[in-house]
C-alpha cells in the first residue's frame, strides 16, 4: 500500500519536471528579438559583431529552424541524457558547469535544513513548555524578527560582525580556500528564516497537543513530565511541522541564490546571478532548470518522508 | 465572514450593513496592542511613501561628491553613500517605490489569479483540473529564480519587474481562492441561488467571492510585506530597480563593498526593511487570527 502511494508521488513529479523544463525552454525564447542572438549573449544592438553566416550556424546549432514544438521535444530529450548544450559565452559545456556548481548548493541546503530543524524545533518546543514565560516571550520575539529579516541583509551583517567586527570566520570565499568554516556565514544567514517559520510552527503545533486529552492522560498515569512532552506530545506535534520544512526547503533554494552571490560560494545561485550578468541565456537556462529540478526533488523527498512518518497520511 | 450569508438568512443585525460591521470588526482588531502596533508600522509605511517628497530633507539624486561617505549626523540622519547622496531621503524615496510596486503586482495578482482560482473553484471538474495543473507549471520554480530570469530576459524596467513579481502572487492568490471557494460553493445559500436561476457570474461575483473576503485580505496583506522582499532581493541583485532611482534593495547592495568603513549605507537600509516586513508578517498573523472562522471571534 505504501509502495503504490510512493510510486503514485513518483509519477506525481512527471508534471512538475514538465513544468520546470518548459519555463526553462521558454527563457531562451523570451528573450525579445532573435534567440540565436541571445544565446551568443547579445542583444539587437550588439548584432553587428557577428557575421550572418555566424547566425546562420547558430541557429542550426539550436536547431532555431524547426517548429518550436519539436525544438522543446529535442531539447527536453538531450536534457534527459545529461546534454544542456554549449555556452557560446564561455565556450564550455554547460552540463560541466551546472555539475560542477551543484555540490556547494547542495551541501549548503542540507547544512541549512539541518541547522533550521534542530534550532527551530528546539526552540519551538522550550516556547511549548514555558508558555508565557519570559522564555516563550524571548523565543516569540525572535522568532517574529528571524522570519521578518530580508536574508540578504542579514548575510551582510553577519559578515560585517562575525568576519570584520570581531573576525572569527573568512569574508567570503569557497569551502576549497577555507575549508569547511568557509559554510559556517552562509548557513547562518540562510537558516535564520526556516528557523524561525519553524519554531513558530513547532509552537502553535506544540500547544494544540499539549491541549488534548491524552496529555492529561499521560500524566494522570504518573509519566514524567520529560516522557510526556518529549514521547507523548512531541511525536503528535511534529507532523505540521514537517510541512512547514517542506515548504522552506523549497523556498530555501530561492534564498541560497543571494547568499551564494553575497559569500561568492561557486554554487547553482552564483551561476545563475554570472549567466545574467554575462547574458549567457543558455547556462541561465541550464541554472534554472537545474534549480527547478533540486526544487522538485526536495519536495518529493519531504512528501515521502511524510508518508514515512505519519501513518495517517497513508490511508 | 459571514455578511452576506446572514443577509440571506435574515437574523437579527441583518439591518446593519457590512460597512458597519467591518468598522466594527476593525475596532475589535485595534483593540488588541500587537494588532495595533503592525497596523502602526504598515500605516506609517504607507504615510511615509506619500509624503516622502515632503519628509526628504535632500532630493534623492543630489550628489555631493564632498560629502561622499558621511556617518550618520544632524545633517545626514542615516549619513550619506559615496556619491554623498543622503541615505534618509534615498530610504523614503525607496519605500515610494517599493510600496508602489507591492501595490500594483498585489492588485494585478490579485484580479488574475483570484478569478483564475473562483473559475477553477466554481466549476470544478476540467475546468479546475486544467486551470490548477497550470497554476502548478508556474510554481515549479521557486519565485524569486523565476523572476531573476525573467527580468534577466525583459530587461529590468518597472513593468517588468512587476510582470515577473506578479506571476507568483497570481499562483498564490489562485490557490488560495480556490481552497475558500471549494468550502462556500457548498454552503445552502450559494445552492438557493442556483434555484432562483442566477448566472453563474453573478452567483461567483456576487455570492461566491463576498464570503471568501477573510482569506484574501490575510493573504494580501502577507503578499505586499513579500512582494517588497522579493523586489528588494531583485534589486540586490542587480536585477531589480536600476539607478539613479532609490530603492532599499540597491541601496543594501552599493553598501556591499564599503561594509567595513561605512557600514551604515548597508544597515539602515536593511533595518528599515526588516520593519516594514515586521509591519506585513504581524499584521498578517493579526488578520489570520481575527478572521478565521475556526477561532470564532467575528461575527
Amino acid at each position: 500500500m505504501l509502495l503504490l502511494l510512493i510510486v503514485r508521488r513518483l509519477f506525481l513529479t512527471i508534471p512538475t519536471l514538465f513544468g520546470v523544463a518548459l519555463l526553462a525552454f521558454l527563457l531562451v525564447h523570451m528573450a525579445p528579438g532573435d534567440p540565436a542572438l541571445a544565446a551568443l549573449g547579445l542583444d539587437a544592438d550588439g548584432a553587428w559583431l557577428i557575421t550572418e553566416a555566424d547566425l546562420v550556424r547558430v541557429r542550426e546549432d539550436l536547431g532555431l529552424n524547426k517548429p518550436i514544438a519539436q525544438q522543446f521535444g529535442d531539447w527536453v530529450w538531450r536534457a534527459l541524457q545529461g546534454d544542456f548544450g554549449r555556452s557560446y559565452v564561455q565556450n564550455t559545456e554547460v552540463t560541466r558547469m551546472v555539475l560542477k556548481a551543484l555540490p556547494t548548493t547542495m551541501i549548503l541546503l542540507c547544512l541549512t535544513m539541518g541547522s533550521a530543524i534542530v534550532i527551530g524545533c528546539t526552540v519551538g518546543v522550550l516556547s511549548a513548555i514555558y508558555r508565557g514565560r519570559t522564555i516563550d516571550y524571548v523565543a516569540r520575539f525572535i522568532s517574529i524578527l528571524g522570519v521578518s529579516t530580508p536574508t540578504f541583509w542579514f548575510a551582510l551583517l553577519l559578515i560585517w560582525s562575525l568576519a570584520y567586527l570581531v573576525p572569527i570566520f573568512p569574508m567570503n570565499g569557497p569551502i576549497a580556500r577555507h575549508g569547511m568554516i568557509a559554510m559556517v556565514l552562509p548557513t547562518m544567514a540562510l537558516a535564520l528564516h526556516p528557523a524561525a517559520l519553524i519554531a513558530r510552527m513547532m509552537r502553535s503545533s506544540m500547544l494544540e497537543v499539549l491541549s488534548h486529552d491524552m496529555i492529561r492522560t499521560a500524566t494522570a498515569k504518573g509519566l514524567t513530565k520529560r516522557r510526556v512532552y518529549f514521547v507523548h506530545a512531541l511525536r503528535n506535534a511534529v507532523n505540521p511541522v514537517i510541512t512547514v520544512v517542506g515548504f522552506q526547503f523549497a523556498n530555501l533554494m530561492g534564498g541560497a541564490v543571494a547568499v551564494e552571490f553575497i559569500f561568492s560560494l561557486p554554487g547553482l545561485g552564483s551561476l545563475l546571478i554570472d549567466s545574467i550578468y554575462q547574458k549567457d541565456v543558455l547556462v541561465m537556462q541550464g541554472a534554472v532548470l537545474l534549480i527547478g529540478v533540486v526544487f522538485a526533488a526536495s519536495n518529493l523527498i519531504v512528501d515521502l518522508l511524510y508518508m514515512i512518518i505519519d501513518p495517517r497520511v497513508r490511508l | 465572514m459571514s455578511q452576506t450569508a446572514s443577509e440571506y438568512e435574515g437574523r437579527a443585525g441583518a439591518h446593519r450593513t457590512s460597512l458597519v460591521r467591518a468598522r466594527e470588526s476593525f475596532a475589535i482588531f485595534l483593540s488588541k496592542p500587537l494588532n495595533a502596533a503592525s497596523f502602526a508600522l504598515t500605516a506609517s509605511l504607507c504615510l511615509i511613501a506619500i509624503l516622502a517628497p515632503v519628509l526628504a530633507p535632500y532630493p534623492y539624486d543630489a550628489i555631493d561628491l564632498a560629502k561622499g561617505l558621511t556617518p550618520p549626523s544632524w545633517d545626514n540622519l542615516l549619513g550619506t553613500d559615496t556619491a554623498g547622496r543622503d541615505i534618509f531621503s534615498r530610504l523614503l524615496y525607496g519605500a515610494r517605490m517599493s510600496l508602489q510596486i507591492a501595490l500594483v503586482t498585489v492588485a494585478f495578482g490579485m484580479l488574475v489569479g483570484v478569478t483564475i482560482g473562483a473559475v477553477a473553484g466554481y466549476f470544478g471538474r476540467w475546468v479546475d483540473e486544467v486551470l490548477m495543473r497550470i497554476v502548478e507549471i508556474f510554481m515549479a520554480v521557486p519565485g524569486i529564480v523565476m523572476a531573476l530570469a525573467l527580468v534577466a530576459v525583459l530587461g529590468p524596467s518597472i513593468p517588468s519587474i512587476i510582470l515577473a513579481l506578479s506571476i507568483r502572487r497570481i499562483t498564490q492568490f489562485a490557490r488560495v481562492t480556490r481552497g475558500a471557494v471549494l468550502s462556500v460553493k457548498t454552503m445552502d445559500y450559494i445552492s438557493a441561488c442556483h434555484a432562483l436561476g442566477m448566472s453563474h457570474p453573478r452567483i461567483i461575483f456576487g455570492h461566491v467571492l463576498p464570503n471568501c473576503v477573510g482569506p484574501l485580505i490575510v493573504l494580501s496583506s502577507v503578499l505586499i510585506g513579500n512582494v517588497i522582499l522579493t523586489e528588494s532581493a531583485l534589486s540586490f541583485l542587480g536585477m531589480g530597480i536600476q539607478e539613479p532611482t532609490p530603492s532599499i534593495g540597491t541601496m543594501i547592495a552599493s553598501g556591499n563593498e564599503f561594509l567595513t568603513f561605512a557600514p551604515w549605507i548597508s544597515l539602515f537600509p536593511g533595518l528599515f526593511l526588516l520593519l516594514v516586513m515586521l509591519g506585513f508578517n504581524l499584521l498578517g498573523d493579526g488578520l489570520r487570527d481575527h478572521l478565521d472562522p475556526r477561532d470564532g471571534n467575528v461575527s
